[in-house]
């Protein structure tokens, strides 16, 4: 009997070690909801190619992209249901040249991502990460979500010291008659961020219709108490100033918009 | 009673099948057929290595991954190989201070280095550690515009028209081919270059009756007190990261590539700081340093003896000359540490058919 019982705790042991690839499937009713960052620049919609005039300097932008993973919602009992798989690329990007124009990532605008298998309820708040986290960011090779080498977040400055791209933002910065390249990275596990939203209103999924989150995402504040005209370029040598960014996009560039 | 040993034994086998079905995707079973896993051959005077659970070493993915190391298709111009700079001929090191045969015809900033016994390189990898694994670090040489200058996605392209490496690949990761197959393949072939065989080692290990000369034996006991501290262990490499006192200036152009390790670490402490490279097969790398400065391993000890510069991060070891810095060799004792360093070479190493190029 005592030989049955621990073949019987042995399996269920097994069984619950390799439970979390079935967390979304046994749940019995699930839903959909939709989360989208939305950009701005302060007050403005942020847009490429526009000037962004803020005091006596000038911001025009050619892209601005960052990776999420990790997306949880947190119900109103306190339980954190994480997205499997969840590495989304959010960007609003004229073409880069990838791997020093060997070839071309397309223009792209993408802010939405779509969610799905979320377990029916009432969630009141929202967590993601902005970056990578340190199991992949440490090793290039293993794959997740949308993370790949392919689409111009990793380049060889980076690639010389293992780590994604975080976040990106590229353009132009003009004071009077001088113009400046402006490329402000973040990258490095240090710099992996967690931000973590509450909800004015309750998010509802249900099985019946696409709920709907919508964030706001200032790139204004990315840069906030960064003198980016002294500064134009940001990465790993600048290691102090990539924690600032990197510390902006954990505290104060996404705020929640509406929930629907 | 019988009865209860059948249920038993019926629990058993349920259960067995229970938990090989409900984690089959750990098992290494692709297309019917099973891919072989490998432990490597570790010469029994060396430390253990620990294999990468995220890439676990199999004859097939090594077979691969050997391909891979040897086909110009991983570059740009489909005129460069890994071991265009990876020569085995020369324990995978390619003879020249500062190669130019990238793509881009620019002279390297770094002296390309060996392939010895990465399976036990921990602390990362190139001269200043900055890429903590060799799945991760094959993509800086194939997409470098100074090196194998690929485009990625061609390279995925191109690997695709060859019928074989689709098997290959579907076999070995269940996958059509991708770039992060590449490099895991390249890692497995890559963690398979053991160099332990060398004269010094069958000393050590009492094989085939090899004695060292009494000359070798004196060179031995010499790299014991005054190299050993870095070129320490069975590896002769600490992996750590030294400032050797090449020099006193360490200038910030190209990225901070001749920071060393204070470019990946932005530790002021790090600064002028490069990779302990191993003393193995140390007579076939010339030549020498993270820049290949020095063509001779006479103008190496030259160097320890004689031309130590000062700086802050100068390595506190190299004070061996009555607190001075330097390291005193005799005329004799450069002889004798020459004469050991020649025992390390493991000619089994470099001509041994599992690493050739197979085709």
């Amino acid at each position: 009997m005592k030989k049955l019982l621990s073949i019987i705790l042995l399996v269920t042991v097994l069984f619950t070690s390799c439970e979390k690839t079935d967390n979304f499937t046994i749940a019995q009713t699930e839903g959909q909801a939709t989360i989208t960052f939305d950009a701005v620049f302060g007050a403005q919609d942020f847009a490429l190619n526009k000037d962004f005039i803020v005091g006596t300097k000038t911001y025009n932008f050619n892209k601005f992209r960052y990776w999420v993973n990790n997306i949880t919602l947190v119900n109103t009992k306190g339980e954190e249901i994480k997205i499997p798989n969840s590495y989304y690329l959010i960007e609003e990007t004229a073409a880069v040249p990838v791997q020093d124009g060997a070839f071309t990532y397309p223009a792209t605008k993408r802010e939405t991502v779509e969610l799905k298998g979320i377990p029916v309820g009432e969630y009141k708040s929202l967590k993601f990460n902005i970056g990578v986290e340190n199991k992949y960011n440490d090793n290039l090779s293993l794959q997740i979500g949308e993370l790949s080498q392919l689409n111009g977040m990793t380049n060889i400055s980076w690639m010389w010291m293992t780590s994604y791209i975080f976040s990106s933002i590229g353009g132009k910065i003009t004071e009077g008659a001088t113009t400046k390249n402006m490329l402000i990275e973040t990258a490095l596990n240090a710099n992996h961020k967690s931000v973590s939203l509450n909800l004015p209103t309750s998010l509802y999924i249900d099985a019946n219709k696409s709920a709907a989150v919508t964030l706001t995402t200032d790139v204004s504040k990315a840069i906030d108490g960064v003198d980016v005209y002294a500064t134009p370029v940001i990465g790993a040598s600048q290691a102090t100033t990539m924690a600032s960014v990197a510390t902006n996009y954990a505290t104060k560039v996404f705020t929640v918009k509406s929930v629907n | 009673m019988i009865d209860l040993i059948a249920k038993k034994r019926l629990l058993y086998i349920v259960s067995f099948i229970l938990i090989i079905s409900s984690c089959k995707k750990e098992e290494m079973i692709n297309n019917d057929k099973v891919l072989h896993a490998v432990t490597l051959d570790v010469p029994s005077n060396f430390p253990k290595y620990v294999d990468d659970l995220n890439n676990p070493l199999t004859k097939e993915g090594i077979a691969l991954g050997r391909l891979l190391f040897y086909d110009t298709r991983l570059s740009g111009n489909n005129q460069l190989s890994c071991a265009s700079c990876h020569s085995q001929g020369l324990a995978f090191s390619d003879g020249v201070a500062l190669n130019n045969i990238g793509v881009s015809g620019q002279t390297l900033v770094r002296h390309s280095p060996t392939l010895i016994n990465l399976a036990w390189s921990n602390t990362g990898l190139f001269w200043d550690g900055g890429v903590t694994n060799l799945e991760s670090q094959a993509f800086a040489p194939l997409t470098s515009v100074d090196e194998m200058h690929q485009n990625l996605t061609e390279l995925e392209y191109e690997l695709k028209q060859v019928p074989d490496y689709v098997n290959r690949f579907k076999f070995v990761f269940n996958s059509e081919i991708k770039s992060a197959h590449v490099v895991k393949a390249l890692a497995q072939f890559q963690r398979t270059l053991v160099s332990g065989n060398s004269k010094y080692d069958q000393y050590v290990r009492k094989e085939n009756g090899v004695f060292l000369t009494s000359q070798e034996l004196e060179g031995l006991e010499l790299v014991n007190t005054k190299c050993k501290s870095c070129h320490s262990g069975a590896l002769f490499t600490d992996n750590g990261f030294h400032n050797n006192g090449l020099d006193n200036v360490f200038s910030d152009e190209h990225e901070g590539i001749f920071q060393g390790r204070f470019r990946v670490t932005l530790n002021p402490a790090d600064m002028g700081k490069f990779k302990t490279p191993t003393l193995r097969n140390v007579m076939l790398t010339a030549p020498y340093m993270h820049d290949g400065r020095f063509k001779t391993i006479d103008e190496v000890l030259d160097h320890y003896n004689l031309s130590l510069k000062n700086s802050p991060t100068v390595d506190q070891l190299l004070y061996q000359n009555n607190n001075q810095l330097g390291i005193a060799i005799s005329t004799n004792e450069k002889e004798a540490i020459k004469a050991f360093l020649h025992t390390l070479t493991d000619h089994h190493f470099i001509t041994n058919k599992n690493f050739s190029n197979p085709n």
